[in-house]
């Protein structure tokens, strides 16, 4: 089976990461949705690589690791700040920001 | 397994190593610093420090590298003058922006909280107000979002720019929740801006990933050399997500969603700094893979500039209209500017190299100077303290009477935003638009100019309201200017730089014109 | 080559518990079903001949990021459950063209590129993955670095609460309980009874009364305690009765 397979996969799994971000309202959710396309890109970056043949989408892979992990330290420190100032962490809350 | 030592030309990297390495050091001074009042101070002269000698570094790299520009490193950084000019934009915003963090005024006041870890409003804040602490943290952030910045607008390689990407975001998705006031809509608007933000990379990332399928490589340079017919639609389809992650930066539309509630809810310095130079380093990145890739998808990705320009400048300038809070109109305006900006890349034309680091110039310095007016725009408490920054704008009648300087100043920036003839702004359309006709994409360019004149509504009324209007006697709370030492100073200075620009603005057009070549690219046989 | 077996196997933990993120009510069980998504991901990445960013995945997603996750989860409320009812009408269906639409997209761009699979890929080993780190990609090795500074940095201006009080020693915490009028020895235990041994019951005075304040305020609050009647017995009917057990022997 063709390692291009995982790239579908990563490609469905992107669209669900995706939708999460549009349709969750709570902060968390919406983030791990993030988290879920970052993931899948990085499997797109490694599926490619396995096809060239060349270790170098595994490399960017790792530094995607890297930057996820520190915007996951920054994403859930506003979170805690956030709660913090109220007890809750919908996005829909009654806003201080009005368009 | 084969190891080689990379080769790299350290030297043009000095700006941005130094820049960096003074973010490091800022962060060990808050480790080793117990005394807050003169850490603040250490920090301010060792971030102001660090960027004047960056701009010396780059002004000696502009001089060093000539017009042909280095290969720093094989595949990931190739410096040109380009980079370099859009470097100099950036500390220069970025001296502006740190200078407003230090801003205090007359109470001792700046513009960030004293502990941003504690609930807003809670006692806890009171007693670490009381006991003089302040978020000094702000100025090492400051200097590893502007490093971030200028990776940003010179690096080659699209993971690379991701890496950049996130090294300058993160510190201002943290600086934007800092407000001093109404620090509960400052951390919302961290909120929002840290998960569209996110997105936003998640999106460019995939594209990145999607492009390495297409190319087997990542580096823009090399991406020019390539061409393998049935792999077109999967480099473009790549291509074009990370444009998207791109526009977001700019905050052009439908990507905009982030920029009223952002620029609203953050401290108004970072605001200031935020909006210059993101946009900068954003439209700087555009700007290479546009010349470097994108040009041969013209035809493909030609309507995705009409469409986002025409839409941004219009929607800007629609909801601009309707604001009545200065932060928030300065927002949408912003958003109209990023579609002035996209006007430049219609058709691609060699011109837009060196238009858009003028015309960024010119947007930048105007929005530090109304932003460093709009902090000493002050609503009193009872007791005649200085309190939050008015900025309804019906609070602003009258001040041109009372403080005949200050309101000169914030009409300068207004007509500067707004493109009339003698500021810097105009001069910045001019040669922006010249780009695009001179690609024949007049029809944008007629709606840009239209979108100019409805926008100038909306500048000229805030300026009618402050020479025109009488304040109302009874206004609670009173609105008074609270004059501060480095606000006015700033202010000052981008009112200079705006009129310079827009009278004698042949010294930095020539100086543009030089910066606008990239790096030529290596001969490569087609794949 | 990839064995299909494989294959449908990672799909099928990784698609599934994805699910979760738009159906689930409760976000730690999103979590739990990302842990299983990244676990997915790692025997893909293994597959892929790329052990070490399997291992990596495995220490930096399942060990720290979503155990992060769970940690905030914990510090804002567990048992909040997020009602799914759209705020904007037709939002949803929107957001879910669009999803649906760029992956269907992306799945029919990639479908029609030319199929070549290397049949000798190099194997992303530990040493191999270092010789390209430090090699061409140096400098983002580097600029990495100032990333995860920033990253610190930043969670601990919003987290990181220092000393605000002077530190006070046992002895002045007990001298301000005592200039409160608290009471100066410790407060009873909840009841320990031959027949009940928890601490939702209250303890009894000598009298037989029960202690009020000697059950946490918390299980008062949510109505999880018993008031201890049903032990205080008849003291006196109580004694009759061991009496006359005596008696009898």
């Amino acid at each position: 089976m063709s390692p291009v397979n995982f790239v579908y996969l990563a490609a469905v799994l992107f669209a669900i990461g995706a939708a999460t971000v549009l349709l969750r309202r709570n902060a968390i959710m919406a983030f791990m949705g993030v988290e879920l396309m970052l993931n899948a890109a990085n499997l797109t970056l490694v599926a490619f690589s396995r096809m060239v043949g060349g270790i170098e989408g595994q490399i960017m892979a790792f530094f995607v690791m890297v930057v996820a992990a520190a915007e996951v330290v920054v994403g859930l420190a506003i979170i805690i700040a956030v709660s913090r100032a109220r007890q809750s962490i919908s996005l829909d809350e009654p806003s201080e920001l009005k368009g | 397994m084969t190891y080689n030592v990379p080769e790299i030309a350290w030297a043009p990297l000095v700006p941005i190593i130094v820049v960096l390495v003074a973010g490091a050091v800022g962060v060990l001074l808050e480790a080793f610093m117990r005394n807050v009042a003169l850490r603040r101070v250490v920090q301010l002269q060792l971030s102001v420090a660090t960027l004047v000698l960056a701009l010396f570094a780059i002004v000696w790299q502009w001089v060093a590298i000539g017009g042909d520009g280095v290969v720093v490193l094989r595949s990931m950084i190739y410096l040109d003058r380009q980079a370099l000019a859009w470097q100099f934009l950036l500390v220069v915003f970025a001296i502006g922006g740190v200078l407003l963090f230090a801003d205090r005024n007359r109470e001792g006041e700046d513009a960030f909280t004293p502990l941003a870890s504690v609930a807003p409003g809670s006692p806890d804040e009171t007693v670490a107000r009381a006991k003089g602490l302040a978020v000094t943290e702000a100025f090492p952030l400051a200097m590893l979002a502007t490093g971030g910045m200028m990776l940003f607008a010179s690096v080659n390689d699209l993971l690379f720019l991701f890496v950049a990407l996130e090294l300058f975001s993160l510190p201002l998705y943290i600086l934007v929740a800092l407000s001093r006031r109404r620090r509960l809509l400052s951390q919302e608007a961290s909120l929002k801006y840290f998960l569209l933000g996110a997105f936003s990379s998640a999106i460019f990332l995939f594209g990145a990933a999607l492009v390495y399928g297409a190319a087997e490589t990542t580096g823009m340079r090399e991406l020019l050399g390539l061409y393998v017919p049935e792999r077109q639609t999967l480099l473009l389809l790549g291509l074009f997500m990370v444009v998207v992650g791109l526009l977001f930066k700019i905050g052009a539309v439908p990507f905009h969603f982030w920029v009223p509630d952002a620029y609203q809810g953050a401290p108004s310095p970072v605001t200031a700094f935020m909006a210059a130079a993101t946009k900068a380093a954003a439209v700087a990145a555009l700007a290479r893979l546009s010349y470097l890739v994108l040009f041969r998808f013209a035809w493909e990705l030609d309507w995705v500039i009409w469409t986002v320009a025409i839409a941004s400048v219009i929607f800007g300038t629609v909801l601009a209209i309707v604001q009545t809070d200065v932060k928030r109109m300065l927002a949408y305006s912003s958003v109209a500017h990023a579609g002035f900006i996209l006007v430049g890349f219609a058709g691609f034309s060699p011109l837009a190299l060196s238009a858009l680091p003028f015309y960024l110039l010119t947007y930048g310095v105007a929005t530090l100077g109304a932003f460093a007016v709009i902090t000493q725009v002050r609503e009193l408490t009872p007791d005649g303290a200085a309190g939050a920054e008015a900025t309804r704008l019906g609070q602003w009648a009258g001040l041109g009477k009372r403080h005949p300087v200050l309101a000169g100043l914030m009409s300068l920036f207004l007509l500067s935003f707004a493109g009339i003839p003698l500021t810097a702004g105009f001069v910045g359309k001019f040669v922006v638009f010249r780009a695009a006709v001179e690609q024949g994409a007049w029809p944008l360019v007629v709606v840009a100019v239209l979108a100019s004149a409805a926008a100038a509504f909306f500048y000229l009324r805030l300026v009618v309201l402050m020479y025109f209007t009488d304040a109302p006697d009874d206004a609670s709370p009173r609105v008074e200017v609270r004059p501060t030492g480095i606000g006015r100073g700033v202010a000052i200075a981008a009112g200079v730089i705006v009129l310079v620009l827009g009278v004698l603005p042949a010294g930095a057009l020539n100086l543009a014109d030089e910066a606008g070549v990239l790096l030529s690219p290596p001969v490569v046989t087609g794949g | 080559m990839v064995s299909p077996l494989l294959f449908w196997f990672v799909a099928f933990v990784t698609v599934i518990p994805a699910l979760s993120l738009l159906f689930a009510r409760k976000p730690v069980h999103v979590a739990a079903a990302v842990v299983l998504v990244m676990v997915g991901l790692a025997v893909a990445y293994v597959a892929l001949e790329a052990p070490f960013l399997g291992a990596v995945q495995i220490i930096v997603y399942t060990g720290a990021v979503m155990m992060l996750f769970l940690f905030v989860l914990m510090l804002v409320g567990v048992d909040k459950t997020e009602s799914l009812k759209e705020t904007i009408t037709g939002q949803r269906w929107v957001a879910l063209t669009l999803a649906v639409g760029l992956g269907a997209l992306v799945i029919s761009v990639v479908s029609r590129l030319p199929l070549s699979v290397n049949e000798q890929p190099v194997v992303g080993e530990p040493a191999e993955v270092a010789s390209w780190l430090f090699g061409d990609y140096v400098l983002v090795v580097e600029v990495l670095g100032f990333v995860l500074i920033s990253a610190a940095l930043g969670a601990l201006v919003l987290t990181h609460v220092p000393r605000l009080y002077p530190k006070r020693t046992q002895a002045e915490v007990h001298a301000a309980r005592i200039a409160a009028g608290a009471n100066p020895v410790n407060q009873a235990f909840p009841g320990v009874y031959a027949r009940h041994n928890a601490l939702d019951a209250p303890a009894l005075d000598p009298e037989g009364n029960p202690i009020e304040s000697s059950v946490s305020r918390v299980l008062k609050v949510r109505g999880q305690t018993i008031d201890g009647s049903e032990f205080k017995g008849d003291t006196q009917a109580r004694r009759r009765e061991l009496g006359a057990k005596e008696d009898d022997q």
